[in-house]
C-alpha cells in the first residue's frame, strides 16, 4: 500500500495554489517589458515550473511533460542558479548561502533534476509517467538514497529558517510581510548611481512604478527577489508572497523526496 | 537592445538585502537556532510519518511491540492504543503526521513557539509511552545503541531546554541553563547519560553477541555503504560485549561528568558526545533506518548530537553584538 491518494492530493493541490501564485506574479510583473532585467523572474519562473511538475508526481492526473522533458527543463534551471551561486559568492563569501539569496533556489533545482535522473521502476505493478506516488501503481524508488535525504534535509532547513525569518524582527526585504511600495525619485537615483543622461530612459509602465534603462545595470542582476522599485504597489508582488511560496515547495519536496526513498 | 534595470535601485535593494541579512542574523542568537534546528527535526519527523509503511497495519503492529516486557499497568494502554491504530490506521496515521508537521512549523514560527513547544512536550510524552513503550526503559532491553531512552522524550526534553524565557540574575554559562537556570539543565544532562551508562552495562547488552547482533541487524535493507559499515562495526566487536560495553559506558560517564568542568573541558567533553552521539546514529542506528525507507523518525542520535549543542559554553565576551537575545527581543510574544 502506499500513501494515500488523497493526502498526496492535498499537496498536489498545494502545488497549483503555488503555480496559480507565481503565474500571476508572472502577469502582473510582466518580465517581458524589462529586456535583460527580466532575469528578476527567474524565482516565479522556476516556483511555476517545479509546481506543475510537482503535481504531476504527486497526482497522475496533473502530469504534463515526460520526465526526460522535466529533467532538461531542471538541468536549465540548476545550471542557471549555479551560475547566480557562484556570482553571489564571489561577492559575499559564505554569506551568499544564507536563504536570503539564490542558494535554496538552486537546492530546490537541484533537487528536482535529481528526483526525475534518480527514479527508478516500481515496485511492483506499473505507474503510469512519474506519477504513481499515490494509486496502486506502486511506489517508485529514487536511486542514491542517501543524496535524496540529504536534499530533504537540506530543504527542510532552508523551510524552518524562512518560516523563522517571515515571522520574526529585522527581516530583510525577502522576508518583509508589508506591501511593497514604489520607490520615489529613480531617475535621481539612477543618477547618483553614475548613469548618463543619454543612457537613462526613464518609462512609465501602467503601475506607476519609473524604470530607466541604463547600460550595465542588469548585469547586476544576481538578485533573487524582485526588486522592490519593479514590484509596485501590487500585494501580489510582495516578497512574503514568493518566499511562501518556496516555503510549500520546500516542505513538499521534502515529502516527496523522503517518500521515494 | 536597451537594458533595463530599476534605476539604479537594484545595488541600493542588495545593500538592503546586507542590512537585513545582518539584522536577522543579530536576532537569531543561538537558542533561536536550536529552536529551528528542533523545528527541522520535528519536520523530518512528520514526513517520515507519511511513509507508505505508516499506512499499514504493520504500524499498529509495531506499536504494539514496543509494550513487550512491560508492566501490566504500561502495556495494557500501549496495547489498546495498538489496536486502535490498528483498526483506523490511515485516519490515525495522517493526525499523528499532520500533528508532527504543525509542531514543526508552530516553533518555526515565532508567534507561536512557546505554543508550539508546550504541546511537543505533551505529544513527545504520550508517543513516549503509547508509541515507544517508554523507550525499553522498565523492560530491561534499551541500550543506547538503539534510541534509549526513547528518541521521542528528548525531543521534550529539548523543548523544556529551548523554552523562550530566561531566569533573572548572572548571564547563562550555556544555552540549556537559561530557561531552568544551570543547576537543573546539569542535573537532566546528568541523568540523561548517566542512564545511557547504566542501559550500556545491562546484561542484555553486555553479553559477548549482544552488539554484534543488535550492529549487524541494522544492516537489512540499507545501502551497500552503510551495511559494509554495519558488517565492519559488528565484526569489530563481536565476542567483545562486555569489553565493548565498559568502554561505551566510561566514555558515556565522561560526558555526564562535563558539564560540571570548566570550559575548556566541557568543550573537549561536548566534542566526544557529538562524536559518540554520531557513532550510535551511523553505526548503532543506521541513520534511524531512513535509507532503509522504515523509520518512524531519526532515532536518537541526531537528537543526542543537537543536546550536546545546547550545552555548549557560552562565549565569554561581552560584546552586544554576542549577547543572548531575549525572547522579546527574538520577535516571541510573552
Amino acid at each position: 500500500m502506499s500513501t494515500p491518494a488523497w493526502i498526496l492530493d492535498i499537496f498536489a493541490a498545494l502545488m497549483l495554489v503555488v503555480a496559480a501564485v507565481s503565474a500571476a506574479r508572472l502577469v502582473v510583473l510582466r518580465p517581458w517589458r524589462l529586456g535583460r532585467a527580466a532575469v528578476v523572474a527567474d524565482i516565479d519562473v522556476s516556483h511555476l515550473l517545479m509546481a506543475i511538475a510537482m503535481a504531476g508526481m504527486l497526482a497522475a492526473g496533473l502530469s504534463t511533460l515526460p520526465n526526460d522533458a522535466w529533467a532538461v527543463v531542471f538541468g536549465v534551471l540548476t545550471a542557471w542558479f549555479a551560475y547566480q551561486v557562484t556570482r553571489d559568492v564571489r561577492r559575499e563569501g559564505s554569506r551568499a548561502l544564507a536563504a536570503g539569496h539564490c542558494a535554496p533556489h538552486l537546492v530546490h533545482a537541484g533537487a528536482m533534476l535529481y528526483m526525475f535522473l534518480a527514479l527508478t521502476a516500481p515496485a511492483a505493478g506499473g505507474g503510469s509517467g512519474m506519477a504513481g506516488m499515490g494509486g496502486s501503481g506502486g511506489m517508485q524508488t529514487l536511486s542514491l538514497p542517501l543524496l535524496a535525504f540529504l536534499f530533504a534535509l537540506a530543504l527542510i532547513g532552508y523551510s524552518v529558517w524562512d518560516l523563522d525569518q517571515l515571522s520574526g524582527p529585522g527581516a530583510g526585504p525577502h522576508y518583509s510581510l508589508a506591501v511593497p511600495r514604489p520607490v520615489p525619485a529613480l531617475v535621481g537615483a539612477a543618477a547618483g548611481a553614475g548613469a548618463s543622461a543619454a543612457s537613462a530612459v526613464a518609462l512609465a509602465p501602467d503601475d506607476g512604478v519609473a524604470l530607466v534603462a541604463q547600460p550595465g545595470l542588469a548585469d547586476q542582476a544576481a538578485s533573487c527577489a524582485i526588486p522592490a522599485s519593479l514590484t509596485g504597489a501590487n500585494p501580489v508582488l510582495a516578497p512574503w508572497v514568493a518566499t511562501s511560496c518556496r516555503i510549500a515547495m520546500g516542505v513538499t519536496m521534502a515529502l516527496m523526496l523522503v517518500l521515494m526513498i | 537592445m536597451s537594458e533595463i534595470a530599476a534605476a539604479g535601485v537594484r545595488p541600493a535593494w542588495r545593500s538592503k538585502l546586507g542590512t537585513g541579512a545582518d539584522a536577522a542574523s543579530r536576532a537569531s542568537d543561538a537558542r533561536r537556532v536550536l529552536q529551528l534546528a528542533l523545528a527541522g527535526v520535528w519536520l523530518l519527523d512528520a514526513v517520515l510519518q507519511y511513509q507508505s509503511f505508516m499506512f499499514t497495519k504493520a504500524f499498529g503492529q509495531m506499536l504494539a511491540g514496543t509494550s513487550a516486557g512491560n508492566p501490566g499497568a504500561v502495556a495494557s494502554p500501549i496495547n489498546w492504543d495498538a489496536r486502535l491504530v490498528e483498526h483506523h490506521t490511515v485516519v490515525l496515521n495522517a493526525i499523528f503526521a499532520t500533528i508532527q508537521l504543525l509542531l514543526a512549523l508552530g516553533i518555526a514560527w515565532r508567534p507561536t513557539v512557546r505554543l508550539a513547544l508546550g504541546a511537543s512536550i505533551a505529544w513527545s510524552l504520550g508517543v513516549w509511552w503509547f508509541g515507544e513503550g517508554l523507550g525499553g526503559v522498565l523492560a530491561g532491553t534499551a541500550s543506547p545503541l538503539n534510541g534509549a531512552p526513547g528518541a521521542v522524550i528528548i525531543y521534550a526534553l529539548l523543548a523544556v531546554l529551548l523554552w523562550p524565557a530566561d531566569r533573572g540574575g548572572k548571564p547563562a554559562p550555556f544555552t540549556a541553563a537559561r530557561a531552568v537556570g544551570a543547576p537543573v539543565a546539569r542535573a537532566l544532562w546528568v541523568v540523561l547519560w548517566l542512564s545511557l551508562a547504566y542501559f550500556a552495562l545491562l546484561p542484555a547488552n553486555r553479553a559477548p553477541q549482544a552488539l554484534n547482533g543488535m550492529i549487524a541487524g541494522m544492516e537489512s535493507g540499507e545501502p551497500g555503504w552503510l551495511a559494509a559499515i554495519d558488517r565492519a562495526a559488528a565484526s569489530l566487536v563481536a565476542h567483545q560485549g562486555l569489553a565493548a560495553s565498559i568502554v561505551l559506558a566510561v566514555a558515556l560517564v565522561i560526558i555526564a561528568a562535563g558539564v560540571f568542568l570548566p570550559p575548556p573541558a566541557a568543550r573537549a567533553t561536548l566534542v566526544l558526545a557529538v562524536v559518540v552521539a554520531a557513532v550510535i546514529w551511523v553505526v548503532g542506528e543506521a541513520f534511524g533506518a531512513i535509507l532503509a525507507g522504515g523509520a518512524t523518525d531519526p532515532n536518537s542520535g541526531l537528537l543526542l548530537i543537537l543536546l550536546a549543542l545546547v550545552y555548549w559554553p557560552a562565549g565569554t565576551t561581552s560584546s552586544p553584538e554576542h549577547a543572548p537575545v531575549s525572547a522579546r527581543q527574538e520577535g516571541i510574544p510573552a
